[in-house]
């Protein structure tokens, strides 16, 4: 789901990079704030299981490969503010240390895997909780990765339209190519991970007052 | 004994009429105008060596030469049947190549000029990379030329991008992000925790 760096020329990353510093600014700010200063350990690796969560590729049938992010479990247990600031730092350290994504694209992937889908899956799981919690979390993280794979798809879209050399791939192709292993594989997986890490930690009584 | 031709009753005194063909000469003319139209069409081939040899194709070989870059995701699975353009260094805003990757997710080109030379690989998930390859001069020394000269020829086009030789020191780099995002958090809590003391 990285966009990698050299496929999204500076019209659509400055704006991004202009979107995203004012809410790294304000969510790493709440991230070390005081309502949740006690959950910084839970926080802290939260964000590392992301980190290496997204570096297993799960095989799909037609040759390509995908992966969760994680981010689910960040925005439901801590809000969409703290995953965004989390999901920010594994992005970059991807980008460092594992060539995943990139620096000049930080922006929108962070826009996209960080502030998109984990606001989507806060956003069903606070609708759907009175429902049933388990549900509400499955319905939250699958939706959300849907969010967040579909604005990938649609920056690329965008890039191919304004100028083909950068993306060369047309919009039409990249959509499919990106939704449908999302809405059979990914979503269902991102799913199962949130709710199997939020019984976890309900079980450690890690969860506490939100 | 007589010297005379011997014929057929009747024909050795018949006589030639003005102007017919004597025996046999229909079908030398035929030869002879086969042959001068054949003479012609040859000498019209020669002439038109273009419009002669228009359906005609060469093929020509060449080893050692060529660059081969090639896109794996990591876990090795190969970029395959994605899209790929090579840019020359003399022109760098036009492709000088434009294709796919095989099946094994390779790039093969066969530079014309030294230099700095970029290959640009994608698929339709976005996945990719845009990277240089430095090309020598002829007879220019490649960095370490030696038996793996070329091999470290195809490697070096990596290193000018971010994008590592994958499975190579990945689990070290995983533990290392780990480590970061430990030590970020960490420190974080431990400021906290100082600050309210």
């Amino acid at each position: 789901m990285h966009v990698p760096d050299g496929f999204l020329s500076p019209a659509i990353t400055l704006p991004a990079f202009g979107a995203a510093v004012p809410l790294w600014y304000g969510s790493a700010r709440r991230c070390f704030g005081t309502s949740v200063a006690e959950r910084l350990p839970v926080m802290g690796a939260l964000t590392a299981l992301a980190f290496v969560v997204q570096g297993i590729l799960i095989p799909v049938p037609g040759g390509t490969s995908t992966h969760v992010t994680g981010a689910a479990v960040l925005a439901i247990l801590l809000g969409p503010g703290v995953a965004f600031a989390c999901e920010s730092l594994v992005l970059l350290l991807q980008a460092v240390l594992l060539g995943a994504g990139g620096i000049t694209v930080l922006g929108v992937n962070a826009l996209a895997m960080g502030l998109v889908g984990p606001g989507v899956a806060w956003l069903v799981d606070r609708a759907l909780r009175r429902v049933s919690g388990r549900l509400a979390a499955f319905a939250g993280a699958y939706l959300g990765i849907q969010a967040s794979t579909l604005a990938v798809a649609l920056v690329l879209g965008l890039q191919h339209r304004l100028d083909p050399s950068y993306m060369p791939v047309p919009f039409p192709v990249t959509l499919a190519a990106m939704m449908i292993p999302s809405l059979a594989v990914t979503g269902i997986v991102e799913g199962l991970y949130t709710v199997a890490t939020l019984a976890l930690l309900r079980k450690a009584r890690l969860l506490g007052p939100a | 004994m007589g010297t005379g031709r011997t014929g057929k009753a009747g024909e050795a005194g018949e006589a030639r009429k003005p102007g017919a063909r004597p025996r046999g000469g229909r079908g030398r003319g035929a030869r002879l105008t086969l042959v001068s139209v054949a003479t012609l069409a040859a000498a019209g081939a020669l002439a038109l060596p273009a419009r002669a040899m228009a359906h005609e194709v060469e093929a020509e070989v060449v080893r050692g030469r060529a660059v081969a870059v090639r896109a794996v995701v990591p876990g090795g699975r190969p970029l395959a049947d994605a899209d790929a353009q090579v840019f020359s260094p003399a022109d760098p805003a036009a492709p000088a190549w434009r294709g796919r990757t095989d099946r094994q997710g390779w790039v093969l080109f066969l530079p014309d000029v030294p230099g700095r030379w970029r290959v640009r690989i994608v698929d339709a998930q976005g996945h990719g990379i845009d990277t240089a390859v430095e090309v020598p001069a002829p007879g220019a020394p490649a960095a370490g030329d030696d038996a793996r000269g070329a091999e470290r020829g195809a490697v070096r086009g990596r290193d000018h991008d971010h994008d590592h030789d994958p499975g190579e020191g990945r689990t070290a780099r995983l533990l290392l992000g780990v480590g970061a995002i430990v030590a970020v958090f960490a420190g974080g809590w431990l400021l906290r925790r100082r600050r309210r003391t």
